[in-house]
């Protein structure tokens, strides 16, 4: 029983930063109908930035908010230089271009960091505290809270104020999006800044747990892509249950079967839900709705 | 449907081009070019197939490597394992990759678009990992060793100028192969499916069967691919069918175009000489890493997808085509070529 705990705990906090992930995509998908692969590098950039600062010297608030502020712009820079210009081109073009796009902010941060995983320091001193039976470190506990402001906050601004309005607006009917005043071009610039964030968010917070490294956006993208489409593509609640399903397979297969086989289990059953329910747990239909 | 301006010339191309393939060796003989050359075709046959897959079928597929990977296994694992003859392996390496693609394509049938490239991408990772984690059957990470080379009529195929051409041969034939689908029944029903998936289903064209078809067949490419590598090296290991290695594939199919077959041949060539110029610098300058190759990978296809959509084939063709019917008399029929050739999905 203490095993089990304890494999679910550690399915949880890996489950939040895919979850996090996962609601970049949905995100940008929402309200530009691109599938941004490019969304794990965005994760990379915020853990490797946090190195970069907190090794100047910087101090780590400060180092926390310029690397939101840093891995923003690369998003805001990426619907404008790139996405914008590829207006009109079908989802597979696209996915190629996010494709691409990744492929070359990994090259540039494999010379700028090298290829050694680096250590950053925890949120706070991460000495493991027991919970009925099951060790769990603070940082840990900082990773799932963060996932929970998040999901909160972002459900606050897409229900509850007029930026989310304009964003559910933009995503329904873009032309008549425009003919009330809100540019979904705008739009589309605010929907990559915002996931940029919420990338580099999760880096931060998984950095001091997974020791961040050029490579590991790969992974981290492709899980959040597999909670977004498990979740249903569109679905903000879709990608936390899905994100949270998604850890929890993993922690759960490693423990019980084999940690080589984890991930062969955890896509298993996402090819099964497909197979189930092809639009993923929570449908694709809440975006007809307007829901994010 | 007659055939039209640079397509017309599509048997004159085969022949061309099967000449420059017979000669290269001839010209130049270091075994550095020769063996990237061989590299090359082994990718030419995959890239070829994914551009039927993504040209004319309309599906992307993440997990190309899988197939490729099955392939040089199966082979692996009969002639090392078991002892059989490679040439009696050469059926299995591409029945498997088509089983394994029919069952896949036959459970995924009511997937699409994202959801199909996830279903791919999955499949992509399993094998992957499965490659690695079956120690007893696939030797683990390490990879198997001592994969006996091919013989024919008494002489062993070696590296170097014989497996070039016995590779080229192959990429000759699913050339050709290719060209014959791409011009038939099967092509036009695909490209109609391409423009409009529910216009064609109502004018009676199976399109599921179609679809499946070419996935299976795509899949078949790669499992040849796959065979011809595990005989030309004597080593293969699961890191060689990685989800980069898909990537790689979809990066030739790109920057050549989909939707044409000669596009995926150029695409892979071309991305072969970009990596080989890149090594080559990479001995000359210290700051021009293996990454920086990555960096150009990803740099191509940004452009490609920003500026020649279509791909630098179909792009360039049609560019040729416009020149050719402002000087012949003859008003070519230029509307329906573009169309033909319009990278362009629906679903």
């Amino acid at each position: 029983m203490g095993d089990f705990f304890q494999f679910t705990l550690t399915g949880l906090t890996i489950g939040s930063i895919y979850a996090i992930v996962a609601l970049g995509f949905v995100t940008i998908y929402s309200v530009t109908k691109v599938i941004n692969l490019a969304q794990g590098e965005f994760v990379m950039l915020g853990g490797l930035t946090m190195y970069s600062l907190s090794s100047f010297g910087m101090p780590y608030w400060l180092g926390f908010i310029v690397t939101i502020v840093f891995v923003s712009i690369i998003g805001w820079l990426m619907e404008f230089v790139l996405i914008r210009r590829a207006k009109g081109a079908n989802p597979i073009s696209l996915i190629i271009l996010t494709i691409g796009t990744a492929i070359f902010i990994r090259g540039i941060a494999s010379m700028v960091w090298g290829k050694d995983q680096l250590r950053v320091d925890p949120f706070t001193e991460n000495k493991p505290v027991n919970i009925v039976g099951a060790t769990i470190t603070p940082q840990a506990i900082w990773v799932i809270l963060i996932m929970l402001v998040v999901v909160s906050l972002l459900y606050i601004l897409i229900n509850k104020t007029m930026v989310g309005k304009a964003f559910q607006a933009s995503s329904i009917n873009p032309l008549a999006a425009r003919l009330m005043g809100i540019s979904p071009k705008k739009m589309a610039s605010l929907s990559f800044t915002l996931s940029a964030a919420l990338g580099a968010l999760a880096g931060l917070a998984i950095a001091p747990i997974m020791f961040p490294s050029y490579d590991m956006g790969t992974m981290l993208g492709i899980k959040g892509f597999s909670a977004a489409i498990l979740g249903g593509l569109g679905s903000a609640p879709g990608a936390v249950i899905g994100g949270l399903l998604i850890g929890l397979l993993e922690s759960l297969g490693a423990g019980y079967i084999s940690s080589g086989m984890k991930d062969v289990i955890t896509f298993s059953v996402i090819l099964l839900i497909l197979l189930i329910r092809p639009s993923g747990i929570l449908g694709e239909k809440s975006v007809g709705k307007g829901g994010l | 449907m007659k055939l039209q301006g640079v397509q017309q010339t599509k048997w004159m191309g085969v022949l061309i081009f099967t000449l420059a393939v017979l000669i290269f060796p001839l010209i130049i003989t270091q075994s550095f070019y020769l063996t990237h050359a061989t590299f090359a075709g082994i990718y030419a046959i995959i890239a070829i197939g994914l551009g039927l897959l993504m040209g004319y079928a309309g599906q992307i597929s993440l997990g190309q490597a899988a197939f490729y990977g099955i392939g040089a296994y199966t082979t692996s694992i009969l002639t090392v394992t078991m002892g059989w003859s490679p040439w009696l392996t050469l059926p299995l390496a591409l029945i498997i990759p088509g089983l394994l693609a029919f069952i896949m394509g036959y459970t995924m049938s009511r997937l699409s678009g994202y959801y199909l490239a996830m279903a791919t991408l999955a499949l992509g990772i399993i094998v992957h990992t499965l490659l690695v984690e079956f120690r007893g059957i696939t030797k683990g990470a390490s990879g198997f060793f001592g994969i006996p080379q091919l013989e024919l009529f008494g002489y062993t195929i070696n590296q170097g100028v014989p497996y070039y051409y016995l590779v080229w041969f192959f990429v000759i034939i699913v050339l050709i192969l290719s060209l014959n689908i791409v011009h038939s029944r099967v092509g036009r029903a695909l490209r109609s499916i391409h423009d409009s998936e529910i216009a064609s289903s109502s004018m009676g064209v199976n399109t599921g069967k179609y679809k499946m078809q070419v996935f299976i067949l795509s899949a078949m490419f790669a499992g040849l691919a796959g065979w011809l590598l595990a005989h030309m090296s004597y080593s293969i290991s699961p890191s060689m069918f990685t989800f980069n290695a898909s990537i790689l594939f979809l990066a030739m199919v790109v920057l050549g175009g989909s939707g044409s077959v000669w596009g995926a041949l150029i695409g892979t060539l071309l991305i072969k000489m970009i990596g080989i110029v890149v090594h080559i610098l990479g001995g000359q300058f210290t700051f021009i890493t293996s990454d920086f190759e990555h960096v150009i990978y990803g740099l191509i296809l940004m452009l490609v997808v920003i500026f020649v959509p279509r791909g630098l084939f179909p792009t360039a063709a049609d560019w040729i085509n416009s020149i050719l019917s402002k000087k012949s008399t003859i008003k070519l029929d230029k509307p329906s070529v573009m169309k033909a050739r319009r990278f362009d999905v629906k679903d």
